[in-house]
């Protein structure tokens, strides 16, 4: 009697399951010892697996009362995510945020006010790119936690061989020249995939122009100034000058598996992508320099996109004063050194910057972080890259639409995204 | 197939060519993804999208299997999934039978509203009700718990269950029960004994439907599961490949592997199932 | 509830008991209650109001009547979208109903081997996750990487040489189609399949002993026979096609432009990426509609069918 089977294995799997899930919703709050637990939840290959239990370590046991639980969270599907926390009742005490999407957070009157606490963490000293987009309408909600700017990335052996003193390109048209020359061969000059709007916005910022810009109450996208299609325009030149795919962006497929099996001499990355490169093809290991993004006159390097994240606090959090500790203690100078050199990244205050003296890539990006710069700070921003226009725009242009058209469809595009009232 | 003539074996075999090419045909074009995520699985890294693509990878490695199967998790996120996916399917399936057969077999005063309304409920955008839905599970403290993925998981399969198995339960014969009644069955024990094995195609049909659809979902189990990483399930797994310098797609396509093999597995014991169904229950007949 | 009254009784079992069909139904109807209907009140109500991610979180959501259906069907780009959504079902259903039948009668068909492979190969597409199976999709046809433009180049198509698929509309909105394609047939099919070999044997003889030619075995006798279950699977690919979004959004975002936003992706980028649930809702309310609109005939028919019934 096949069906009677398959009644009972229905009825024996729905009460597994529905015991199972009791038995989990049983688990969940308290560490069972009197600590108070803290919730934290940190992105994917923000910290190592070392730094982290190094630093789970550390804090417990300045912090006897604490049991801190760190959660690595997904890049996947994190906006929702983190919004289902913020207007939950159970939400985690601490988060890590892209610093571009704080400002909605802020907004939506879901996070912790921090203004007055600025000064007791050592907010004078913060990176802008960090501060800035951390704060919402005066008051500061993100506490900057670490930064990380794109550098070029390049093969020593490749430059040798075609005789090319890496150190010594320090404008646009030496790295345009240098470029040319390593091209060919079966050698992609530069593997720049169409759609990296981080490295556009660069450029555009090194022509004096912005994605977009303020005007009167509003805003409006800036694609199609003078500044940002000569900017495009620049772009298009380097992105030739290689295979770089003219519709997809750096992760699809993710170029630091590019570089690792061809024959690529430069990729434009934060330099943490060289260790993947590294980790990829072991012959690389020592092939590898960096140097900053060359600008448009060899005194100042090229401007770049401050990429980094934030700590928030949700309202709703349950251990207000915990969290604060946490934050102190991550942010604070001692963790934040061994952070930077452990992860190659920029410290969250420009009084830290020597600790990262010693690593070239670090120190590249280091130089490049002078120029650093914030995408528009508005709420509406993160609506924008949630469909990205910009994209779309590289797309066009580098398959032979007219520039001025698409830049202004696009500028519109932003315009209109950044307008939708808030 | 127009003349009624037996043929001599030759020509049959012959004549079976052109079928047995589109059977082939059909079954290239379906498996080529798949075999290019199979194979996927089984490259060494610097051979996935490669500026070389090759039919035959050149390489074979376990290494993705390794990782996937060696990664965080993955025995718990994949009980979670087959927990929460049987228990969505089972309870779906032992719901819908009762409701198709009501409306199959019965005659009541608001069958066809009944009806319209679980055709309604196939529309239902459920896209855009992960916002009142969280909303109502946050105010109910649901969240973070598998048996609110199980319940939703069973809602949008049910529709969809009730519609199938209706349309196969009016398609047998109401005579055959009758004569088991006849015969002195009771009405649940005519069901039982008589269309029941007729039913298992329409069963597999749809129970398979509810697994593939419950076992894919990621939108709710990313959204409402937050707090519990212990009670996530295997699609918001796999995301954990993806990060901040790329996808790792060996192991995401080793994993997707891994999780297609369940509902293969599914099919093929309950295809033994229907087959020894229509041999004993003598559906020719 | 209980106290029906049963007009014409008709003939079987039908009459006895007439608590029974609402017990039967009980749970169903319960389920569709609380875990549908509540939900969908819910995302009218939000529909009607003021509600963003401010009000996620804090609540106090301000009620504004019909002030986001009015932004919606104000706005051009909305009936663009809808547009775009009705010729992306069309082409959708009517290529998955030609492909699904004839592999269906093809299967129907096979000796017991071929049959099982078939079927196991169906299932197996069915099986890939849709995340996995719209990523390789992505794969074959990459610019740069991709095995189509290599093997359309070894062809001798040199203009395929790097050509960005994704980067045009037609293009893009042409694999989006065959994805969709590719990853319904196998549910119809199957579906369409278990119909057909419920089909008694006798009725295929004796319309052959007939004389009756292969298609017109299958107008006259095959398809009568299953019309309930194909117009069955019509309808429930009319629902899906208009409904399709994974497949999308992980390919194409709606991009290039809008050349892939069909409505779902439209009603998803508006309250979830832009955190309008409002206007969400809202579109996602109209295109409950419109589908409905679409389903009409075929509820009318159900009825009809309904009605003839014994």
């Amino acid at each position: 009697m096949k069906y009677r089977s398959l009644a009972l294995l229905s009825a024996l799997v729905l009460s597994a399951g529905l015991a199972a899930c009791s038995s989990s919703g049983g688990t969940s709050d308290g560490a069972g010892d009197g600590r108070t637990a803290l919730d934290v939840w940190l992105m994917r290959d923000s910290v190592s697996a070392q730094f982290q239990k190094e630093f789970e370590t550390g804090f417990e046991k300045a912090h006897p009362d604490i049991d801190l639980r760190i959660q690595i969270q997904e890049w996947e599907g994190i906006g929702e995510k983190v919004t289902a926390a913020l207007a939950g009742n159970d939400a985690p005490d601490v988060i890590e945020v892209g610093n571009t999407q704080v400002a909605q957070y802020a907004q939506s009157g879901g996070l912790t006010d921090f203004s007055d606490r600025v000064g007791e963490l050592g907010g004078g000293d913060w990176l802008e790119g960090l501060a800035e987009p951390g704060s919402y309408e005066g008051k500061q909600y993100g506490i900057p936690y670490y930064a990380a700017n794109r550098v070029v990335i390049h093969r020593t052996d490749l430059f040798e061989k075609a005789g090319i003193d890496a150190t010594r390109i320090r404008t646009r048209e030496q790295w345009i020249a240098a470029t040319r020359k390593l091209d060919g061969g079966g050698t992609q000059g530069i593997y720049l995939p169409g759609q990296n709007w981080y490295v556009l916005s660069g450029f555009v910022w090194d022509e004096g122009g912005d994605l977009a810009v303020k005007s009167g109450g509003g805003w409006k996208g800036g694609l199609d100034s003078p500044g940002a299609l000569r900017a495009m325009d620049f772009y298009r030149q380097l992105q030739a000058l290689g295979k770089g795919p003219k519709d997809s962006d750096e992760a699809q497929p993710p170029q630091a598996e590019v570089m690792a099996k061809g024959q690529v001499a430069q990729i434009i990355a934060v330099p943490g992508g060289a260790k993947v490169v590294e980790e990829k093809n072991p012959e690389l290991k020592g092939k590898l320099g960096f140097f900053p993004i060359p600008g448009k006159t060899a005194d100042r390097p090229g401007a770049v996109f401050t990429g980094g994240s934030d700590l928030v606090v949700p309202a709703v959090a349950a251990h207000q004063e915990e969290a604060f500790a946490l934050i102190r203690e991550l942010t604070g100078d001692a963790w934040q050194k061994k952070l930077a050199v452990a992860m190659s990244y920029v410290p969250n205050k420009t009084t830290l910057a020597g600790a990262v003296a010693d690593d070239p890539g670090t120190a590249a990006m280091a130089a490049g972080a002078a120029n650093g710069h914030a995408t528009p700070n508005t709420p509406q921003w993160a609506a924008v890259e949630a469909k990205n226009p910009i994209k779309e725009y590289m797309t066009a242009v580098l398959t032979g639409e007219d520039a001025g058209s698409a830049a202004a469809e696009a500028s519109r595009t932003i315009t209109e995204t950044l307008g939708s009232d808030s | 197939m127009s003349t009624p003539r037996p043929r001599p074996p030759a020509r049959r075999t012959l004549r079976r060519l052109p079928l047995n090419a589109a059977a082939a045909l059909t079954v290239v074009v379906c498996l080529f993804p798949v075999y290019w995520m199979v194979t996927t699985a089984f490259k060494p890294s610097t051979d996935i999208q490669s500026y070389d693509p090759r039919l035959v990878p050149g390489a074979w490695t376990f290494e993705h299997f390794r990782k996937a199967v060696g990664a965080d998790g993955f025995a718990l996120f994949w009980r979670n999934s087959i927990l929460v996916t049987l228990s969505a399917v089972l309870l779906a399936l032992l719901v819908a039978l009762g409701a198709a057969y009501a409306v199959a077999r019965m005659r009541w005063r608001g069958r066809r509203q009944f009806m319209l309304a679980v055709f309604v409920a196939q529309m239902a955008p459920w896209e855009s009700l992960i916002i009142p839905i969280y909303i109502i599970s946050r105010d109910t403290g649901m969240l973070d718990r598998l048996v609110t993925l199980t319940l939703i998981y069973f809602m949008i399969t049910l529709p969809f269950t009730v519609v199938v198995l209706r349309g196969f339960i009016a398609g047998i014969p109401p005579e055959l029960e009758e004569a088991a009644q006849v015969d002195g069955c009771t009405r649940a024990g005519a069901f039982r004994r008589v269309a029941f094995p007729l039913l298992a195609p329409g069963l597999m049909a749809t129970s398979l439907f509810g697994f593939i659809t419950a076992w894919n979902e990621f939108t709710y189990a990313n959204f409402l599961i937050i707090k519990q990483q212990d009670s996530r399930t295997l699609p918001v797994w796999l995301s954990s490949f993806q990060s901040t310098f790329g996808t790792d797609w060996g192991a995401t396509m080793a994993a997707s592997t891994l999780f297609a093999l369940p509902a293969l597995i599914v099919f093929l014991a309950l295809q033994r199932h229907v087959t020894a169904g229509l041999a004993s229950g003598g559906v020719k007949g | 509830m209980s106290t029906v009254r049963e007009r014409s009784v008709p003939r079987g079992a039908a009459g006895r008991g007439t608590l029974w069909p609402y017990l039967l139904i009980a749970p169903a109807v319960l389920g569709m209650l609380y875990l549908l209907l509540y939900p969908l009140a819910r995302a009218v109500l939000i529909s009607l109001q003021d509600f963003r991610l401010r009000q996620l979180v804090l609540g106090d959501a301000d009620f504004v009547g019909l002030r986001n259906y009015r932004t919606l069907l104000g706005d051009p780009e909305f009936w663009e979208v809808v547009r775009r959504t009705f010729v992306f079902m069309a082409v959708e259903v009517v290529a998955i109903m030609v492909l699904s039948t004839l592999v269906a009668l093809m299967t129907e068909r096979l000796g017991r081997v071929a049959r099982t492979v078939v079927l196991s190969s169906l299932v197996l597409v069915w099986a890939v996750p849709v995340v996995a199976a719209t990523t390789v999709f992505q794969w074959l046809f990459h610019s740069e990487f991709g095995i189509v433009n290599k093997v359309l180049t070894g062809l001798g198509f040199a203009s395929y040489e790097g050509y960005p698929w994704f980067a045009h509309g037609a293009a893009a909105s042409g694999i989006v189609v065959v994805l969709i394609v590719w990853q319904s047939v196998p549910f119809a099919a199957i579906t369409l399949y278990s119909a057909l070999v419920t089909v008694p044997a006798e009725l295929y003889e004796s319309a052959r002993m007939d004389g009756a030619g292969a298609a017109r075995v299958f107008r006259s006798v095959t398809f009568p026979l299953i019309r309930p279950i194909f117009m069955l699977v019509l309808s429930l690919e009319v629902i899906w096609t208009f409904k399709a979004f994974v497949q999308i959004w992980v390919m194409t975002r709606g991009g290039p432009g809008e050349a892939t936003t069909i409505l779902p992706v439209y009603a998803v980028q508006t309250a979830l990426a832009r955190q309008r649930y409002d206007l969400g809702s809202a579109a996602s309310m109209l295109t409950v509609l419109l589908m409905s609109g679409v389903l009409v005939l075929y509820f009318r028919q159900l009825f009809r069918q309904e009605g003839e019934q014994p």
